[in-house]
């Protein structure tokens, strides 16, 4: 209890009066996600007109779903969005356990040095354009003069070239597999760092009871990162209506386009070659919702089965 | 302080999001051009020395800024759609992409032209003439009167088709140069199994043009077709279908049998073929191939001197084997319009721009200007001049100084071609350039213009095209690539679904829209029956 003296209350300081040069830095970064990413967003009545450049999206006339329904009815649509699905699906199975796995024995290998230095090497193809990437794939997999088949074909172990780039399946083989190689590398950082951050004695107390590195790796490391796993895992389903834009284009080719054309390529085609961004941006939005159902639901998933989600 | 400083800071990054404001200078008007970028190595077209020419001879007296804005000449269409959807457009704007200079003018935003051209285009509209401005009229408002929307260039050569063949390797197979399919057939067959080049041996050079797969295709499959059963109002109809036209089928299935020969590269529909092709015909694998009638000796890709370079005695030489039985063995070349590419105003532009952007192109159209603009400067550009006045010993790129690097059509485009003002002395200017083959040029321009016929267009916007074109073009490579490759005994089935999948994807609209303008009498070009 003080003394007689009564004590004024100060009024408890407003945090905005108290920390207003953290909110001052704060400024940009909004303004950044106002200008960038709220912004344009506007941009998506484009979809709901038939679109004048010159009037822009306020002057031009409103078609309401009339853009929605041309581009669905055309017979490219399904297709684009089949392929779409399926190769990233095919790039989810094949190539998401491939960063966990690398990332563990990365981290179990026992030389610092080697193990920069590999981890680097797994790097480089993520810093590869496309383009480069595509010049690549064709010295490789190309039909009797590339790699593979010009050497087969030498040793007489086939009389026929492959045809990793020109038949279907084949393709989207050879699609998934350059995926895979291309971003294993990058993949391993989230996980790497994840196994760093796992408590060293959990390994220790392992060690003691006898545990072996095949029983370290099951029952302490990937316990360790399975809630990382889970995030990428949610963000990666996420992800299944995006495709980028380069790589089924460089990679794909009139002979498989039944396989290769994709919502990126079909957007490409009918949107942006013709003109018509109202088409583009219809095609955009349709896959803007899709992704954020399946990211829902797969967060729904997660948390039902007792994971944390992204949210 | 540190507060203060913080602040200001803040302010500064605030401010220059905001953009700076714009001084208005004295009387001057700043006129911003087009023009291509065709990543000439050593030519920054944005301050070429034809610019300063411009300035200093049109610019400074006018009092007009001159100021060329580039763009990538292989996505031209893409970049000023772009850029006129940014209300950024430069004031002065070509391009070859048709789809997207009819939609400027149904979406009217761009200036029509026939006041300014009327009051400040004299030599402009001499220099095109009537029947060429008529390309750019139409009839936007409906009331019976056609308006000049858009200026298309004059093309100065309308040859489109250059096919060439080894003469060294008919000599080393003694044979004859092929005079009609057979007998190409042959020398393809007979350069295979003589092994010309070794196990590279590729007798015709052959890919996919992926922006429209059958546009250097039909230059063989035409061959084939069955002019008996076409009738002209079909010939229009099918203008984007040529796989379509009765007979066809069979020219495809030819190349079909080339194909499984081993005759053509089974690579022809890989993205990066381009490339390999070249490579191929500089190291003299090929045996034919099919591109512009100039394409062997152009100073930027000149296979004839590189193919020299690796094969001694190596000689492209134009040949003219594509004889149509049922038009009584004419060799059809398909040729282009009179009209090059389009140019226009935007109203971005506003009128004392628009009467700048008149008046660049009118001062462009003389003579004199034009000959400085196209050909620059004697003992630089060119060796001199011949009895004609036409330059002699001109340059490659890589012989001139980066200050006087040019390119003649991008910057002088009113004109698609080098202009001598004279029809005889522009023919003879086609050859002059490729000092010592001179004669195989003018022999593959004259073949290329045997059994011409002027390429399709319509004067009216065509809907389905703009929905559906780059669609069917697609479903064209796909075709293109299915009916080449596929095994011959399911070439029937092959050719036959490929069809109804392009009519499915939006071609039968087309070939409706067309028959209708070719019935209404809104269309441009030649049926090869008239011919």
């Amino acid at each position: 209890m003080t003394t007689g003296v009564i004590q004024k209350k100060t009024p408890k300081p407003n945090c905005f009066t108290r920390d207003w040069r953290l909110y001052l830095m704060l400024v940009l970064p909004i303004a950044f996600y106002l200008i960038f990413c709220y912004k344009p967003m506007i941009g998506i009545i484009v979809g709901f007109e038939k679109y004048n450049k010159f009037k822009g999206m306020w002057g031009s006339e409103w078609v309401g779903l009339e853009n929605f329904r041309f581009t669905m009815g055309m017979s490219d649509f399904s297709t684009a969005l089949i392929n779409t699905l399926w190769l990233n699906f095919l790039g989810l199975v094949a190539g998401f356990p491939v960063p966990i796995i690398l990332a563990i024995m990365l981290n179990e290998m026992r030389s610092i040095r080697v193990k920069k230095v590999s981890q680097t090497l797994l790097y480089l193809p993520h810093f590869l354009s496309w383009i480069i990437i595509g010049g690549m794939v064709l010295q490789i997999f190309a039909p009797t003069s590339g790699i593979i088949n010009a050497l087969l074909l030498r040793w007489g172990w086939i009389d026929k070239s492959i045809p990793f780039l020109t038949d279907g399946p084949h393709w989207q083989f050879t699609y998934t597999l350059v995926g895979v190689w291309q971003g294993m590398g990058w993949g391993t950082i989230l996980y790497l760092s994840a196994i760093t951050g796992i408590n060293m004695e959990l390994f220790e107390a392992a060690k003691i009871d006898g545990a072996n590195k095949m029983q370290q790796i099951w029952h302490v490391t990937l316990p360790g990162i399975r809630s990382t796993i889970v995030v990428l895992l949610i963000l990666s389903v996420g992800q299944m209506m995006n495709i980028s834009f380069d790589r089924p284009q460089v990679l794909g080719n009139a002979q498989v386009r039944k396989f290769c054309d994709v919502l990126s390529t079909f957007v490409y085609r009918t949107g942006i070659e013709n003109h018509k961004y109202e088409r583009a941006t219809a095609v955009g939005l349709f896959q803007s919702l899709v992704g954020l159902i399946m990211i829902t639901g797969a967060n729904i998933v997660a948390k039902k089965l007792g994971e944390d989600g992204i949210w | 302080m540190k507060k203060t400083l913080a602040i200001l800071l803040t302010l500064a990054l605030l401010l220059g999001l905001t953009g700076s404001v714009a001084v208005a200078e004295d009387d001057w008007i700043t006129l911003r051009v087009e023009c291509y970028d065709r990543e000439i190595t050593g030519l920054d077209v944005t301050d070429c020395w034809q610019l300063h020419y411009a300035q200093e001879h049109f610019g400074d007296p006018n009092k007009i800024k001159l100021e060329f804005v580039s763009y990538a000449r292989w996505t031209e269409g893409t970049l000023l759609d772009q850029a006129l959807n940014g209300s950024n457009a430069p004031d002065l704007c070509m391009t070859y992409d048709g789809g997207l200079v009819q939609q400027c003018i149904d979406q009217e935003g761009i200036w029509q032209l026939d006041d300014l051209l009327n009051t400040y285009g004299s030599n402009l509209k001499a220099f095109l003439g009537e029947e060429l401005l008529s390309y750019g009229q139409s009839d936007h408002d409906g009331d019976g009167v056609k308006e000049q929307w858009y200026l298309p260039a004059r093309r100065i050569s309308r040859a489109n088709v250059g096919n060439f063949i080894r003469e060294d390797w008919l000599k080393a197979l003694n044979m004859e140069k092929p005079t009609d399919i057979e007998s190409f057939t042959n020398y393809l067959r007979a350069a295979k199994d003589a092994k010309l080049a070794g196990d590279n041996t590729m007798p015709f050079s052959f890919g996919i043009y992926a922006p429209d797969p059958l546009y250097n295709v039909r230059r063989f499959t035409d061959a084939f077709v069955d002019f008996t059963q076409v009738t002209k109002e079909d010939w229009f109809a099918y203008a984007r279908n040529p796989e379509m036209l009765p007979g066809a089928k069979e020219g495809f299935r030819w190349l079909n049998t080339l194909y499984h020969e081993g005759l053509l590269p089974d690579t022809f529909a890989l993205a990066d073929n381009d490339k390999a092709n070249d490579t191929a015909l500089i190291m003299g694998y090929n045996g034919f191939f099919s591109q512009q009638p100039d394409q062997p000796w152009r100073t930027d890709k000149n296979y004839q001197i590189e193919l020299e370079k690796n094969v001694e005695g190596g000689h492209w030489v134009t040949v003219n084997p594509f004889k149509n039985e049922s038009l009584g063995g004419k060799t059809l070349h398909d040729m282009y319009a009179p009209a090059g590419l389009s140019i226009i105003i935007p109203l971005t532009a506003n009128e004392q721009t628009a009467i700048a952007a008149m008046k660049y192109l009118d001062w462009m159209a003389i003579p004199e200007n034009m000959f400085a603009m196209q050909n620059g400067i004697e003992g630089i550009n060119y060796e001199g001049l011949n009895d004609d006045g036409i330059p002699y010993g001109v340059k490659s790129a890589d012989d001139v100084p980066n200050e006087n690097k040019m390119h003649a059509g991008d910057i002088c485009f009113i004109s698609n071609g080098l202009c001598y003002f004279d029809d005889a002395k522009n023919n003879a200017a086609l050859a002059l350039p490729f000092k010592g083959y001179e004669e195989d040029v003018k022999a593959s321009y004259a073949d290329s213009l045997t059994d011409a016929w002027t390429q399709i267009s319509f004067t009216t916007t065509i809907e389905a095209e703009t929905d559906y074109g780059s669609t069917v073009k697609s479903k064209q490579g796909e075709f293109l690539a299915a009916v080449v490759s596929c095994d011959p005994a399911e070439f029937d089935k092959v050719y036959d679904d490929g069809i109804q999948d392009i009519l499915n994807s939006g071609a039968q609209q087309m070939i409706d829209e067309f028959r209708k303008a070719y019935n209404d009498g809104n269309y441009r070009g030649v049926f090869p029956g008239d011919l």
